[in-house]
């Protein structure tokens, strides 16, 4: 089975039970309702980002990684390129972050985006429940915003997939 | 002096644990232990809740077998029941548990242990992961990708989720399979056998190079486990369990899982919150025994399917009666995969796999049931008691874990004592160390992950505390 070749895959991680690590579900539901008719996108929502993963953005033109940041200021929302790299020893192998998974892409398959950003929200509060911390909630609409123009972004460039 | 040598955690298995190797005043190693650190409850947060309910709660159990737990308490419940289900829904619920069977062990191969395999136990361990494997030998990182995929695509087409599906339910499934979900799956076919060919005639080629491990990664006598087939092929869903020993023997058949606490006991060690179970006539620990694709393969006359009988006869000439050494898991895990792809053809090209009757419906009408599937890592048993409202009353689980407890906490030992000398170790004696439990493929916990690189720290600590070294990577 090959995966569905997209032009720009929106890739989440995140889980809705532990309060802010959430956004990335959030904002990949309403990516999945604001792209619906766009057949150029795939959005796809994982608790943790597997090596399976890694075949998904081999064949996709570009790939947006979405995912909460419980380093960063609470809210703050930050969308950045995002290289092939990590590789860190001792990796657990169950989950993987947005840099080792398009190192094992390229390994793999030969085969990286052509762009790929990262786009992160500053975790206020990471505890056993449901919903958002206020920095995060007040943070929504602006990260949707930034999503939402990347994607644009991404498909107004010409299409080099063959 | 005596001293204490910790790995904690153990990595690339399915949960946490750790490991302590205790070496008396010359450095020899006196005991072994491996430790479950980890505490779950779950037989008691079910008790007041409605046994149709059980399936979906169990599966929260694990994040890798969620499918065993549901097919294991969904059978628990129609024993509660008095069901049978529809014959369509059993071939499904075959199909499903095969799916998951297929994605774990890919995992447990090709990510967890091929890193050792491919790259060596004494490879340096910033290298020694599925990077190294992807850029030593891509072909076989894909095989690997390619095989998880498709049992987990599978499980999505017919439960409608990846993990933690509720398509399994009391009575049988919820939803019969589509033409066009049928079609999808035969497709997936033809790639899904071409990568468990490639693995297994690479993991043929180089398990030659291993002989010093395979003498002394938990290599000992044992009973064996596992759900059998009247016709004593392999089964997975449905059948009963048989027990052998070491020479091939048959010492119970047949044992349903009704009967299965009449011969199996379940011990509690001081350091670990995983149980031991073990054959009650023997007692504990001479009762222990070993689960999962090795006792499959060992109890097992065949697989029922033709590729993988072949792959059976090939496996069956490693010794003469029994394969003994755990290190074989990884050859009986490979041969399993083989099996599950043959066995969902079959499955799909069954004339009534798209019958539209799934599902039979009844109340309470026995008060306590049971029921057993195979899990990727071993049998698995649910035992529930419900009151007259079908609340749970009293629940009882029996993971394959427990089951090979003791054989994983004697393999540790065995490994330890021919690699540590002098109260000295290397890190690739810590690796071959770890690698004994992974092969055995434990399922700790896998609905709870550390968050963030998971470290590894051997330390040897003196008798009254002090570190006299460590290695940390």
């Amino acid at each position: 089975m090959k995966p569905i070749s997209a032009r720009c895959l929106i890739l989440a991680c995140g889980n809705t039970l532990r309060e802010d690590d959430g956004v990335g579900p959030f904002l990949a539901a309403q990516a999945e309702r604001r792209f619906a008719g766009e057949s150029q996108v795939r959005v796809i929502c994982r608790q943790q980002w597997t090596p399976e993963l890694a075949e998904d953005i081999a064949g996709s033109e570009s790939v947006v990684f979405l995912d909460c940041a419980a380093n960063a200021r609470p809210g703050s929302v930050q969308l950045a390129p995002v290289e092939p790299g990590g590789k860190a020893p001792g990796l657990a192998t169950h989950h993987f972050d947005a840099a080792e998974l398009l190192s094992l892409s390229k390994e793999l398959y030969g085969s990286l985006p052509r762009i790929s950003l990262l786009l992160t929200i500053g975790a206020g509060s990471l505890e056993l429940r449901e919903g958002f911390s206020e920095a995060v909630l007040a943070a929504l609409p602006e990260a949707f915003r930034v999503l939402e123009a990347a994607v644009r972004d991404l498909l107004d460039q010409p299409d080099h997939r063959r | 002096m005596s001293q204490t040598i910790t790995i904690d955690p153990v990595t690339r298995l399915e949960g946490h644990g750790k490991i302590t190797i205790q070496l008396n005043g010359q450095g020899e190693v006196e005991d072994a232990h491996f430790h479950v650190t980890q505490v779950r409850g779950f037989e008691r947060f079910s008790e007041g809740r409605p046994f149709y309910e059980m399936p979906s709660l169990m599966a929260r159990v694990c994040g890798i077998c969620p499918v065993s737990h549901l097919l294991a308490s969904a059978r628990a419940c129609e024993a509660i029941m008095s069901v049978r289900i529809p014959y369509t829904a059993a071939q499904l619920r075959r199909m499903l548990n095969l799916a998951q069977m297929v994605q774990s062990h890919a995992l447990s191969f090709f990510h967890l242990s091929s890193p050792d395999l491919l790259l060596g136990m004494e490879a340096d361990p910033k290298i020694r992961h599925i990077f190294g494997v992807a850029a030593a030998r891509p072909e076989l990182g894909r095989a690997g990708i390619g095989l998880r995929r498709f049992g987990q695509h599978i499980i999505e087409l017919l439960g409608s989720k990846r993990i933690h599906t509720g398509w399994v339910v009391p009575g049988g499934v919820t939803e019969p399979l589509s033409a066009a979900k049928r079609d999808e799956m035969l497709a997936m076919l033809p790639e899904a056998y071409a990568n468990i060919r490639l693995a297994l005639d690479w993991y043929k080629k180089i398990a030659g190079n291993f002989k010093p491990e395979i003498e002394v990664f938990a290599n000992f006598p044992s009973l064996f486990m596992g759900l059998i087939n009247e016709d004593e092929s392999i089964a997975f869903t449905v059948g009963a369990l048989r027990l052998i020993d070491s020479k091939g023997n048959i010492v119970e058949d047949g044992i349903d899982a009704n009967r299965f606490i009449e011969v199996i006991g379940e011990a509690v060690e001081p350091y670990s919150y995983t149980k031991f179970a073990y054959y009650k006539p023997l007692g504990y620990p001479e009762g222990s025994y070993r689960v999962g694709p090795l006792a499959r393969l060992n109890i097992a006359k065949s697989m029922g399917t033709p590729l993988a009988d072949k792959e059976l006869a090939e496996f069956k000439q490693l010794a003469d009666g029994p394969v003994l050494s755990s290190f074989y898991y990884h050859h009986a895990r490979l041969v399993e995969i083989l099996h599950g792809v043959e066995k969902i053809e079959m499955i799909l090209n069954d004339p009534n796999i798209l019958d539209k009757h799934v599902r039979a419906t009844a109340g309470v009408n026995r008060l306590e049931g049971a029921g057993q599937a195979e899990a990727p890592r071993g049998t698995l048993h649910h035992h529930y008691k419900v009151d007259d409202n079908g609340l749970i009353k009293w629940a009882n689980l029996v993971i394959a874990t427990g089951q090979n407890n003791n054989a994983m906490n004697k393999g540790v030992l065995q490994a330890a004592k021919h690699y540590v000398k002098d109260g000295k170790f290397t890190e690739g004696i810590l690796n071959r160390v770890e690698a004994v439990v992974r092969t055995f493929d434990p399922c700790l916990s896998c609905s709870t992950h550390a968050f963030g690189q998971m470290p590894l720290a051997l330390t040897l600590v003196s008798s009254d505390g002090e570190v006299l070294d460590q290695v940390v990577r």
